[in-house]
């Protein structure tokens, strides 16, 4: 009885005083805005860096380098709080479009790794016999080699999206109220050490179990083709 | 149509294309027979430019490859393909292997190339095929495609890079069945094989390769029948 009395109280103090469970949905809803802007601008940041230095070109291929080491080097709460005060301290973007392109940034120097690594896995013969059509060499690379890189990878690329989903935690360092964020608020205000923790973590557990769900679905479609 | 002028081709230090000289004339059908390493397929992919040549001149209907680079994408067109691993896009189906190129890099309309291709198919025994993946098809039905698939930007050439080796025996003969049609069809055609029958009975001419250079060429009857270097005679002994 006590137990039930306990957790009502919890559910109430967390949740429905002062229509705290608002703060928690805004904030996930933040959190996927952030997560889903970072992704597709990720995924084309990483097959831009990725075919850069498949092509070999020196200076191209080099900047790509650069940029893959620096962000990989170094830690994203770092690269966030730097791209919000200093590179784009000046610009008129909103604050979410801000982080959303940090995170991007960041999660395209890893996607690129993967894409790379996708597209040097595809058979020479398919790029070959794509040329001997008389498709040119970008023609070639997006509907024959890219398509099959991306779905060998496709795998990978959704622990991206969860690993960059659960990194949008730290969008509270420049001032947003994400899922995290709104936790921190209300352990505060209620002086709650973890219980509203315990909320926003079965909230992130949800979020990457779909995501992981529909991963196996679109992988058994892709499938289809073998 | 096809006239090759000192054709030479290096891998680093090792030399693949030592001068090749060659000629070949409107709906002829040529084989390139040789041992292994005798740089037959070498030679056949520099005359679409899949392999650069490291000097030489390849003339394509008049048009000298090499210094039109450029152009390459265009030129290619009029020279089809059929390689040995067949290299069908695996993520296609069949029908949009073989229209992605026509629609793409010819600009045809879709509804054209869709007809095109399924009347190529139906060509090659495979009308009942359009709509399967390439995984689910035998050996010999994919490079049925990969010819149909080839066809379809209409090429006054058709290379082919050992189109039987990587079949199963039993499905050598529906494979050579359509390039014989093909031949039949009056196109010109470049068939590097180690299918001797084929060469024999199917070519107009054939070209015997070995380290590097065109060792001996005539007719079927003469290579076969009454081989004058030792190298052909060599090599015919061990293949026949």
């Amino acid at each position: 009885m006590e137990l039930v009395t306990r957790l009502t109280e919890l559910i109430y103090s967390n949740l429905i005083r002062e229509d705290r469970f608002r703060l928690l949905f805004d904030g996930l809803g933040l959190t996927l805005q952030i997560t889903l802007y970072a992704l597709c601008m990720g995924v084309v940041i990483g097959v831009v860096i990725a075919v850069a230095r498949i092509m070999k070109i020196k200076v191209l291929s080099q900047i790509a380098q650069f940029y893959v080491d620096i962000i990989r080097g170094t830690p994203i709460v770092v690269q966030l709080v730097i791209i919000y005060y200093a590179v784009l301290a000046d610009s008129s973007l909103p604050k979410t479009m801000v982080a959303s392109i940090a995170f991007a940034i960041n999660c395209g120097a890893y996607v690129s790794e993967l894409i790379r690594g996708g597209i040097l896995a595809v058979d020479r013969g398919q790029m070959e016999a794509a040329r001997s059509l008389g498709l040119s060499w970008f023609q070639s690379m997006r509907f024959v080699v890219i398509p099959q890189a991306v779905k060998n990878i496709l795998p990978a690329l959704v622990n991206e999206a969860i690993a960059l989903l659960k990194e949008t935690a730290i969008a509270g360092y420049i001032a947003l109220d994400d899922l995290t964020r709104a936790g921190n608020i209300i352990r505060s205000v209620n002086f709650d050490p973890y219980t509203p923790f315990l909320i926003v973590a079965i909230i992130y557990l949800y979020c990457t179990t779909t995501l992981s769900v529909f991963a196996g679905m679109l992988e058994r479609r892709l499938r289809a083709s073998d | 149509m096809i006239k090759v002028e000192n054709l030479t081709k290096s891998f680093g230090e090792l030399k693949v294309l030592t001068g090749v000289n060659a000629h070949i004339g409107k709906s002829e059908v040529v084989c390139v027979i040789g041992p292994s390493g005798s740089g037959k397929s070498t030679f056949l992919r520099c005359l679409n430019l899949l392999e650069e040549p490291t000097s030489g001149k390849v003339w394509i209907d008049g048009i000298e490859l090499t210094e039109h680079v450029k152009e390459i994408n265009r030129l290619r067109q009029k020279m089809g393909m059929v390689f040995q691993q067949f290299n069908l896009f695996p993520h296609m189906t069949v029908l949009d292997n073989i229209i992605l190129s026509p629609i793409r890099a010819k600009g045809e309309k879709k509804a054209d190339a869709v007809a095109l291709a399924k009347e190529l198919l139906a060509q090659v025994g495979l009308a009942d095929k359009v709509n399967e993946y390439p995984n689910r098809l035998s050996g010999g039905q994919k490079q049925r495609v990969a010819i149909a698939r080839a066809l379809a930007m209409r090429p006054e050439i058709m290379l082919f890079d050992e189109p039987t080796s990587a079949l199963d025996p039993e499905m050598v003969g529906e494979v050579l069945e359509v390039m014989k049609n093909l031949a039949k069809a009056g196109m010109t055609m470049v068939v590097v094989t180690h299918e001797m029958g084929f060469a024999r009975e199917v070519s107009d001419r054939v070209l015997f390769m070995d380290s590097g250079v065109i060792a001996e060429e005539g007719p079927p009857s003469a290579i076969f029948g009454n081989p004058q270097n030792p190298r052909t005679r060599e090599f015919l002994s061990k293949v026949l």
